[in-house]
């Protein structure tokens, strides 16, 4: 009856002096704690409260006989041994402190606490060497090697900011502890860039574990040095395969994921490539699928190429996993390029495909034909295909054979919906061009045409300005010019001195149409990117004033401001 | 400054090169027309509208500022070369002939409106940190697009005396507690606010005060001084809550620990002599070093987690024009209802306002507003709540706001209408 009526007292008192501390009221929270060990010595709650708000009151010492008689009560209550270090710590009492630090690990040989706690209360003290002779010390006397105290010790070097100690700890305890890998990863990632180097030649020493290398390969991975990352995972991968193996290949790939980059994306197609092989059908499949897709995003063709075949020709891989491996193995021999392509339109042609997929691949064919000049051939490749993007592609051949009529006809069909916007774009201004030239067929257009899709830029330039000496001024000329002028305006560098004549040629011959101020537009900006602003001004005030209905005018604006500095440049 | 060195280091700022000859604004000797610049819906750049205004009467030409007239409407004189300024900045400008314009002038008899002439172009000064950002500020910014020339100035040049030789003043973002707008705990380590400290404890040195809470306080009293002798002062965000802190605290340490080397006088707040600031009276101290706010002024507290207040809209108020022609001037706008926006200083709470202080705008319901002015001495003041009109929740490290795809904004417009409002020829104004 007497417990069960002073109990709720206890817990009345010890409740009041949380709602006092937490208000602030830190002495009157001290009486209630000290009501309450009163009544309950070993009150852990009560002296915790009062480790609290003593010190605020310059009482701490108050706190040590309530400590000391909690503890000779319950000695082998680790929390109140340790309460009882601090408050030595507290009070500045050096020897009390190791006399009781040293009770405490005689009591419990075997205990990592006690050297723990007599660490962590010299270290808040910033005794930090002494800190640290604490735990080599605990780690000598329970003889568990290395990877005794491990943790403590890599988070003290931390803190003292001697990174490569802390690694050293940390690929201690790591090894001796792989959940703790993560852990590690995570407070080694802060190690400053200049110490990097130091902290993983320390994870990888020759007598590094292969958990510690992992350390090492995930902390390269995670600044950034993706392939450094891998080649060192890939050397930890030594023995049998395991569990413990696939799961860190999974994290590798996962953290991979994180990057972004060509490179993350290339080592997480090789992490999948490699965990594919340790899980069981259809998850192996799926993953090495998604691993080419990555090896594809990171521009490791060669490995890709590798991993497809050997996925297309899998008898046990799932149907959509080997329709995707065929999609991109046929996109890898496009991209190629060269000889790749006849090889690619046979396993086009003999491919299990269909539907969208393959029509996509038959467009990229024919561009990938039209890019080598072979337009024949990429005709023959669309020749059954009624899609818009089609239309689009075969009105390009059209206009590449100088079949101006054509083209137009088929750009008008395709309409704007075909492909990206970009692209909808660049017909728009096709057919505006053409719809300037009074002929149905120029060959020696659609060549230079061609050459500039082919990517000779320089050539193109050249030959576009042959074929504008041939038009008539009111028959394209300006166009055509004003083409050559912005190709050789993107090409830079000597070129621009041409573009800037072209631009200057169709600017002086005026005319109706948008040729003359879209050659000022483009002058100025070219005036502009070779810091002549007062230039850039004259001409785009100028095509303000010459053009006030035209459709460049709000850029030209727009540009003016920005070379008087009135805009950022964001 | 003689006027000609002025152009020259106006052009050097703004890329602009403003010169009579240049522009040939002078109108023919028997004037045959005017161009109307209309603020209303029509107009297709706002912001540049108020530019041509400036630089016309920059060149000498008269204006006028048909206030309440199709939204503000600018009167100028028809001639060439304004007619080219207007379409080489995309401004509509009508052409009026005499008739017109009486007819206009009979509109605006009739009507709660007025013409008040400009006449002056005031020389215009932007006290900001020779570091900041360009981006940084809406006013340096709207300046900028709009194509109004002005010169930088920070301590050294108000503690010189150097204010005399401009008409108008902008306080850019500034911390007059001395405080680095409390960033200094928040964003230890950040390079931006290392180079502001180092230059402010420089200048501060250089200068002969032994803290920085201490100069921005003796440049806060230069400023006030500049007022009343006849300035022209806008201010926005922060620079408005913290220049009547450090006016209010002469004497009074108010500056964390951080700022000044000593904690805040526990009996600050009883000790501040409000009787020095401009617009405020009674504020509190927000004493934590740590919350970025600095008083109980600002009505948004946008950094003061809980006491955080969301975003709404304020309303212009409407004045009348022949009787109030300044305030008129003040919310001349295309838009009466204007989203709000934050800053450090977002807002200003009613019940810390002097008696006497003009309300230009404010949030219905709230207990705060938005924009508000004021007189002293032979001069005048305007504080408007908030740091970019266009960027509401503007955080540190946004992209610049580019008014180019603003042109109509009715926040930036309040701004441009404290830069031409001392234009106005001063026998006209009547408060």
């Amino acid at each position: 009856m007497l417990a069960l009526a002073t109990t709720p007292a206890f817990g009345q008192a010890i409740g009041q002096g949380f709602e006092l501390e937490r208000g602030g009221r830190t002495a009157e929270a001290a009486a209630a704690y000290l009501a309450t060990l009163r009544a309950d010595p070993a009150n852990l709650p009560a002296l915790l409260g009062l480790e609290r708000v003593l010190p605020a009151l310059g009482r701490l010492p108050e706190l040590l006989p309530f400590v000391q008689r909690a503890r000779e009560r319950v000695p082998e209550n680790g929390l109140l041994r340790s309460l009882e270090l601090r408050v030595y710590a507290g009070m500045n009492e050096p020897d009390s402190l190791t006399a009781a630090a040293r009770r405490w690990a005689a009591a419990m040989p075997r205990s990592e606490a006690p050297y723990r706690e007599w660490a962590l209360a010299l270290a808040d003290r910033r005794e930090f060497d002494d800190a640290r002779q604490v735990l080599l010390l605990g780690r000598r006397s329970l003889g568990g090697g290395a990877t005794a105290l491990a943790i403590e010790l890599a988070e003290l070097e931390q803190r003292v900011e001697n990174w490569e100690a802390a690694a050293r700890e940390w690929g201690h305890a790591a090894t001796a502890a792989p959940e703790l890998l993560p852990n590690a990863a995570s407070q080694l990632a802060e190690t400053p860039a200049p110490q990097r180097a130091r902290v993983t030649a320390a994870l990888t020493s020759t007598d590094a574990s292969p958990r510690s290398q992992r350390l090492a390969a995930e902390l390269l991975l995670g600044w950034g040095q993706a392939a450094e990352g891998w080649r060192l995972f890939e050397q930890s991968l030594v023995g049998a395969p395991s569990s413990e193996t696939a799961t860190a290949l999974r994290r590798f790939a996962d953290l991979a994921a994180q990057l972004g980059t060509p490179a993350g994306h290339r080592v997480r197609g090789l992490a999948l490539a490699r965990w594919a092989d340790l899980v069981p059908s259809p998850l192996a499949e799926r993953a090495r699928a998604e691993g080419v897709r990555e090896l594809l995003e990171g521009g490791d063709r060669v490995a890709a190429r590798a991993a497809l075949e050997r996925l297309a020709g899998d008898s046990l891989a799932p149907p959509d996993a080997k329709s995707m491996a065929e999609a991109a193995l046929i996109e890898v021999l496009i991209a190629d390029g060269g000889g790749q392509l006849d090889a690619a339109e046979r396993r086009l042609g003999s491919s299990i495909l269909g539907g969208e997929d393959e029509s996509r691949l038959r467009l990229a064919l024919a561009r990938a034909r039209v890019a080598r000049g072979e337009l024949d051939r990429a005709a023959l490749l669309l020749r059954d295909d009624s899609s818009v993007a089609a239309l689009a592609e075969r009105g390009w051949i059209a206009l590449y054979r100088g079949d101006l009529r054509g083209a137009t006809d088929a750009f008008r069909a395709a309409g704007p919906y075909a492909g990206e916007r970009a692209a909808a774009t660049d017909r728009t201004a096709m057919l505006a061009l053409v719809q300037q030239i009074r002929a149905d067929t120029l060959p020696d257009l659609g060549a230079a045409l061609l050459t500039l899709a082919r990517g000779d830029s320089a050539g193109a330039v050249s030959t576009l300005r042959q074929v504008a000496g041939r038009l008539a001024p009111d028959g394209g000329r300006s166009d055509v010019l004003l083409l050559a002028g912005q190709v050789a305006a993107r090409i830079g560098g000597l070129q621009d001195s041409t573009a800037a004549r072209l631009f200057e040629q169709v600017a002086r011959a005026g005319g109706s149409g948008a040729a003359a101020p879209a050659a000022e537009l483009e002058w100025a900006r070219l005036l502009v990117r070779q810091g002549r602003a007062a230039e850039a001004i004259q001409r785009l005030e100028h095509l303000i004033l010459s053009y006030p209905g035209s459709a460049f005018v709000p850029e030209a604006r727009r540009e003016l401001d920005r070379a008087r500095g009135a805009v950022p440049r964001s | 400054m003689k006027r000609r060195e002025f152009v020259k280091s106006v052009s050097r700022l703004a890329g602009l090169t403003v010169s009579t000859r240049v522009l040939g604004f002078y109108p023919p000797n028997r004037l045959t027309g005017y161009l109307l610049v209309p603020m209303d819906d029509t107009q297709s750049d706002h912001l540049k509208a108020y530019g041509l205004a400036y630089r016309v009467v920059h060149e000498g030409v008269k204006a006028e500022w048909l206030l309440n007239y199709q939204g503000g409407a600018f009167l100028l004189p028809d001639g060439d070369a304004i007619r080219r300024e207007a379409a080489l900045n995309g401004v509509r400008a009508e052409p009026v002939d005499g008739g017109r314009v009486t007819s206009i002038r009979g509109e605006i008899e009739a009507n709660n409106m007025d013409a008040v002439p400009l006449e002056k172009a005031p020389k215009v000064a932007v006290y900001a940190p020779p570091n900041a950002a360009p981006w940084d500020d809406a006013v340096t910014m709207a300046l900028q697009y709009a194509g109004i020339p002005f010169t930088k100035i920070w301590d050294p040049e108000v503690l010189s005396g150097g204010l005399r030789d401009f008409d108008w003043l902008h306080l850019h973002h500034e911390d007059f507690t001395g405080q680095y707008s409390k960033f200094f705990l928040i964003y230890s380590g950040m390079p931006w606010l290392a180079d502001m400290v180092q230059h402010n404890a420089d200048t501060a040195r250089r200068l002969g005060f032994a803290t920085v809470p201490d100069l921005k306080k003796a440049v806060a009293r230069g400023i006030r001084d500049y007022v009343a002798n006849g300035g022209f002062l806008f201010a926005m965000c922060t620079a408005t809550e913290t220049i009547d802190l450090a006016l209010a605290a002469h004497g009074v340490d108010i500056a964390a620990t951080f700022a000044d080397g000593t904690p805040i006088d526990p009996q600050a707040d009883s000790k501040l002599d409000w009787s020095q600031a401009f617009a405020f009276t009674g504020g509190k101290l927000e004493p934590n070093p740590l919350v970025a706010t600095f008083s109980d002024i600002d009505g948004h507290q946008v950094n003061a987690g809980p006491r955080r207040q969301p975003l709404g809209a304020f309303k212009l108020f409407n004045f009348s024009a022949k009787i109030d022609p300044v305030p008129t001037m003040l919310v001349q706008s295309h838009r009466q209802v204007i989203p709000d926006f934050y800053g450090l200083t977002t807002s200003f709470m009613r019940t810390r306002l002097k008696p006497g202080v003009t309300i230009l705008a404010d949030e219905e319901g709230a207990p705060w507003v938005k924009y508000i002015h004021g007189d002293l001495g032979k001069g005048t003041w305007t504080f408007f709540g908030g740091h970019d009109p266009e960027d509401p929740q503007h955080q540190i490290g946004d992209p610049p706001t580019d008014l180019s795809l603003h042109p109509h904004s009715p926040g930036y417009r309040l701004i441009l209408n404290n830069v031409l409002f001392p234009a106005a020829k001063k026998r006209e104004l009547k408060t």
